[in-house]
C-alpha cells in the first residue's frame, strides 16, 4: 500500500494517466468549467476581431451581463442547495414574484424598504419551510408538492394585488445598496459574488453542508449515523425560499417595478443552471462553483444569441439541448463514480 | 474480565403483529470476545441485530450494557453505548470522500461550525494506515463510491475503530466480499479483539465464523438452540445444529 505524499489536491486514480485535463473533467464542475472557458475564449476572440458587429466586450454589454446574472444566480443557489439535499422546489419563481410584490406594495403604503425587504425574505423562508413540512410529513415527492406551490402562489399574487404592475420606490439608500455601483461594479453583482462565497463556505466547509451532502447522497446512511435528515431538508427548503425572495429584491430594485408575471419559468432556468453546473438530479453531488458557472453559461449564451440578433426560440432550444446534454454527462460521471 | 458481560440480552422477545420473530432469546458478549451469531435464513438474526442497534425495541425482556439494564430507542442510543453496526450495505455516502464519511455526523468543527478539514484528513490518513489493512485505499480524499465492497466495509470499520466502539455488530459482512477481502475483514476482527474490542459476527457462513469466533450462538425459529465455546465443538456439530434444528 502506498500513501500519496502530496497534500490536498486531486488524487490520481490508479488507472488514469493523470493529465490535468482528465483530472479537471473528472470533477463534477470540471467539464462545465471547460465548456465555459472555451465559450468565453471564443466570445472574446470574436469580440476583438469584430468589435463593431459583435459587441461582446463593449462596456454596455458587460454591464447588462453583470445586472442579469445575480437574479438567476440567487434562485439557482437556493435551488441548488435543495437539490443537493435531494429535493426540488418548483415554486421559487412564484415565490420570487409574490415576495417582491408584497415588498413593493408595503413600501408603496409607507413601510421602510429596510423593513419590507426582510419581511419579503421571511415570507420566502416560511413558504419554503411549508413546502418542506408538507413534503416530509406526508412522504410526497417534493416535485409534486412544489408544483402545487408554483400554481398556488402564482394565484396568490393576483389575489393579493390583481394583475397590475407595482412601482417600487425605496429611496436612495436602499436603491444604491442593491442596484448602485461600487468600484465600477454593479451592486447586485457584488451581492451575488458575496453569496457565492458564503454558500461555498457553508456547503463545502461547514458541518451543515456536510450533512446536506450526506442527506442527499444516502438518506438511509445519514439517518443511521444520527443525522436529522428532516431538519436538514427543511432548512434547505427554507434557504431556497429565502433566496427566491432575495432574488426578487435584487430584480425589483434594478427595475423599479414588479410585474405579476415576471417569475414564470425562472424556477426551471434555476434548476437548469444547477444541472448544467453538474448537480445530480438524485441529490448528494454538486458544487457551488458549478451552480454559478451554470448560471453564467446560461446568461453568456443568452447574451451571444441576442448580440447576433437570433430569434428568441433559438435560445430556448439551445438551453434545452444544454440541459439534456449536461444531464447525460452527469449521469455518466455518476455511473463511473458508483461502479 | 469483569463479572457483568459487556452486552447482554435477557429473555428478549419481539413480535410484529401476529408474527413472533424472537422468543425468549438470551445471550451475552464479554469484553474482547468474538461471538458468532449463526442460523439459517429466517432464524431471527436480523431482528436481533436491529434490537441491539436500537432500530427495534423488544416486546418483552431487556438488553443490558455492563450489567445495567438499558433501552435503546434509536440508533444513536446504541452508538452512545459503544455499539457500531456494520451492515451489508454499509452506511456510507458514495458521493463523499473517505474522510467526510468517517466523520459524518461527528465532524470536527471550530467555534463557528466550520470543518477542521486538515485535522480530519490527517486523522483519516492515520486510521487508514494503522487500523485498516485493506489494500487499494491510498488516500482519504478518495470518494467512497470508487471503492470496492470490501474497501467500503474497511472504511466503516475504520470509523468504528476511531470512535472507540466497544462492540462491532457485523451483519452478514462477508456476503458481498471477494475471498481476499473476506480474509482481510476476518483478520481485522481478530486484530480488534486483541485491542479488546468485541464483535458479534452475524452470518450463515459457518466456515467464516469458525475461523474467528470464540463462541457460537445458534438460533432457530426466533430462539437460541445452542451456545457453545469454540473449544467444545467442531464445525460438524455446528452444521448439524444449524441444519437440523
Amino acid at each position: 500500500m502506498t500513501i500519496s505524499s502530496t497534500d490536498g489536491g486531486a488524487v490520481p486514480s490508479r488507472t488514469a494517466k493523470s493529465s490535468l485535463a482528465r483530472q479537471l473533467l473528472a470533477k463534477p464542475a470540471g467539464s462545465i468549467f471547460v465548456v465555459f472557458a472555451l465559450i468565453q475564449i471564443a466570445c472574446i476572440v470574436a469580440g476583438l476581431l469584430f468589435p463593431d458587429d459583435f459587441r461582446y466586450l463593449s462596456p454596455q454589454n458587460l454591464t447588462i451581463l453583470m445586472k442579469a446574472v445575480p437574479v438567476l444566480g440567487c434562485l439557482a443557489l437556493g435551488a441548488g442547495i435543495l437539490m443537493i439535499a435531494g429535493e426540488f422546489d418548483l415554486s421559487i419563481g412564484s415565490v420570487y414574484t409574490l415576495t417582491a410584490i408584497v415588498m413593493a406594495v408595503q413600501v408603496g403604503d409607507g413601510m421602510s424598504a429596510f423593513l419590507a425587504a426582510p419581511l419579503a425574505i421571511l415570507i420566502g423562508v416560511a413558504i419554503g419551510m411549508l413546502n418542506g413540512v408538507i413534503t416530509l410529513r406526508f412522504g410526497l415527492p417534493s416535485f409534486i408538492v412544489t408544483l402545487g406551490g408554483l400554481l398556488f402562489w402564482r394565484g396568490a399574487v393576483l389575489l393579493y394585488n390583481g394583475a397590475v404592475q407595482v412601482r417600487f420606490d425605496p429611496g436612495p439608500a436602499f436603491s444604491s445598496l442593491f442596484s448602485g455601483t461600487f468600484f465600477g461594479l454593479n451592486a447586485a453583482f457584488i451581492w451575488i459574488i458575496l453569496l457565492v462565497v458564503v454558500f461555498h463556505l457553508l456547503l463545502h466547509n461547514h458541518w451543515f453542508g456536510n450533512h446536506v451532502f450526506a442527506t442527499g447522497g444516502n438518506r438511509a446512511a445519514a439517518t443511521a449515523i444520527g443525522i436529522n435528515v428532516k431538519r436538514i431538508k427543511i432548512a434547505a427548503f427554507a434557504i431556497a425560499g429565502g433566496m427566491a425572495a432575495f432574488a426578487g429584491i435584487l430584480a425589483t430594485s434594478r427595475v423599479g417595478s414588479v410585474q405579476p408575471g415576471q417569475g414564470t419559468g425562472l424556477e426551471l432556468q434555476a434548476i437548469a443552471a444547477c444541472v448544467i453546473g453538474g448537480l445530480s438530479l438524485n441529490g448528494g453531488r454538486g458544487s457551488v462553483i458549478g451552480i454559478f458557472l451554470g448560471v453564467l453559461l446560461i446568461h453568456t449564451i443568452t447574451n451571444v444569441l441576442l448580440l447576433v440578433r437570433a430569434p428568441g426560440f433559438y435560445l430556448e432550444m439551445f438551453i434545452a439541448t444544454l440541459i439534456v446534454g449536461a444531464a447525460i454527462l452527469n449521469q455518466l460521471i455518476e455511473r463511473k463514480g458508483s461502479a | 474480565m469483569s463479572a457483568a458481560p459487556l452486552l447482554g440480552l435477557h429473555d428478549v422477545s419481539k413480535r410484529f403483529g401476529a408474527l413472533t420473530a424472537l422468543k425468549n432469546l438470551s445471550f451475552h458478549v464479554n469484553e474482547g470476545e468474538v461471538v458468532g451469531l449463526l442460523g439459517d435464513n429466517g432464524a431471527g438474526k436480523s431482528t436481533t441485530v436491529n434490537l441491539i442497534s436500537g432500530i427495534h425495541q423488544p416486546t418483552s425482556g431487556h438488553i443490558s450494557v455492563d450489567g445495567k439494564q438499558t433501552l435503546f430507542t434509536c440508533r444513536t442510543d446504541s452508538a452512545d453505548a459503544g455499539i457500531e453496526t456494520i451492515y451489508q450495505n454499509t452506511a456510507l455516502v458514495d458521493s463523499l470522500s473517505i474522510t467526510r464519511n468517517i466523520f459524518m455526523g461527528r465532524e470536527r468543527i471550530n467555534g463557528m461550525g466550520f470543518l477542521k478539514q486538515s485535522e480530519m484528513r490527517e486523522i483519516a490518513m492515520e486510521v487508514l494506515k494503522s487500523a485498516v489493512h485493506i489494500s487499494g485505499i491510498d488516500s482519504p480524499d478518495k470518494l467512497v463510491g470508487e471503492l470496492s465492497g470490501g474497501q467500503k466495509q474497511a472504511v466503516a470499520i475504520a470509523r468504528a475503530v476511531f470512535f472507540k466502539r466497544r462492540v462491532l455488530l457485523l451483519d452478514e459482512p462477508t456476503s458481498a466480499l471477494s475471498v481476499r477481502e473476506t480474509e482481510a475483514l476476518l483478520n481485522q476482527v481478530l486484530k480488534l479483539k486483541a485491542e479488546n474490542v468485541s464483535s458479534v459476527l452475524v452470518t450463515h457462513n459457518l466456515y467464516h465464523a469458525y475461523q474467528v469466533c470464540d463462541r457460537f450462538v445458534i438460533m432457530s425459529h426466533g430462539t437460541k438452540v445452542f451456545d457453545v465455546a469454540k473449544a467444545d465443538t467442531t464445525i460438524g456439530q455446528l452444521t448439524e445444529y444449524v441444519v437440523l434444528t
